[in-house]
């Protein structure tokens, strides 16, 4: 399991890092699919499974096919730009900056007790810190389809409806914009 | 039981995808590269809703990660649009040169 997570996060890391750097648009493009692929993979570890087959359908499936036709639609020239300049160096500097202490903080902050183990959270007056604790034992079923959709369909109704609306309109958006006389 | 040690590596992960699309919306001027760092940045967000989401044990990380899928998907679709729009007015494809919304 642990060998896994270390293949799919190194994967994930450096096929972002392909989508960055890589000159020819459709590089980049195919450069995503692998890192949307890898967080596919992870959330699966993660025990969600509805997110898996939602990354997979919605980005793997329906954004990456629509990255690649524009792609080779419009055919849009590599960049004749050197990519590695000065810029990009700051950017990775802070990259590299923000990723390790992201990962300190996150280490650091959490304890290990006989109840398990703590993280910091946002804490309030009484308690600063340790606000959260993971639970020792999580439960397998946790996360699974079964208990996503119960929370889904009861406490999260409203905006799960509102997202058909978001739906809606970014297709009639979509068709606006896209019709052959200019408006 | 999942390794406890595996969460601040998974938290790196989110902070390493979102910074590195951050930096690539920065420095990149393809406009089509520009939304697949975006993106990249909406990815990340997902991976830790979904650590936080599985390492206390509740479905609400997944919930919020399902609403922000959704979210991409329509700002990709008008995105796209968007571009090929520009494409077919005939300008370059070129964020630096698309300061302008109308001409």
């Amino acid at each position: 399991m642990t060998v896994i997570f270390a293949v799919v996060i190194a994967l994930a890391a450096v096929s972002a890092l392909g989508v960055v750097f890589s000159r020819r648009t459709i590089y980049s493009a195919l450069s995503l699919v692998v890192t949307v692929a890898m967080l596919a993979v992870i959330f699966l570890l993660l025990n969600a499974q509805f997110l898996f087959a939602a990354q997979l359908i919605v980005y793997a499936g329906a954004v990456m096919v629509l990255f690649v036709f524009i792609v080779a639609l419009l055919s849009p020239e590599a960049e004749d730009r050197p990519i590695l300049d000065i810029r990009a160096v700051i950017g990775g500097l802070g990259v590299v900056v923000v990723t390790v202490l992201v990962f300190i903080e996150a280490r650091n902050g959490i304890t290990y007790s006989t109840q398990g183990f703590h993280a910091i959270g946002v804490g309030t007056a009484n308690d600063p810190y340790h606000t959260f604790s993971f639970p020792p034992n999580a439960t397998d079923n946790a996360g699974n389809v079964q208990t996503v959709a119960g929370q889904l369909f009861t406490n999260y109704l409203l905006p799960f409806e509102i997202t058909s609306m978001l739906l809606l309109v970014a297709a009639i958006g979509a068709v606006y914009l896209t019709r052959r006389s200019s408006p | 039981m999942l390794n406890p040690n595996l969460f601040p590596f998974l938290l790196g992960l989110a902070a390493f995808l979102f910074t590195v699309g951050a930096a690539g919306v920065l420095i990149r001027r393809n406009p089509i590269v520009v939304f697949m760092c975006i993106e990249l940045m909406l990815n990340a967000a997902n991976v830790a809703l979904v650590a936080y989401g599985r390492f206390l044990n509740s479905e609400e990380g997944q919930i919020f990660a399902f609403m922000v899928i959704v979210v991409a998907a329509a700002e990709v679709v008008v995105g796209l649009a968007l571009i090929t729009q520009i494409f077919r007015l005939g300008r370059e494809l070129d964020v630096d040169d698309l300061s302008e919304m109308k001409e």
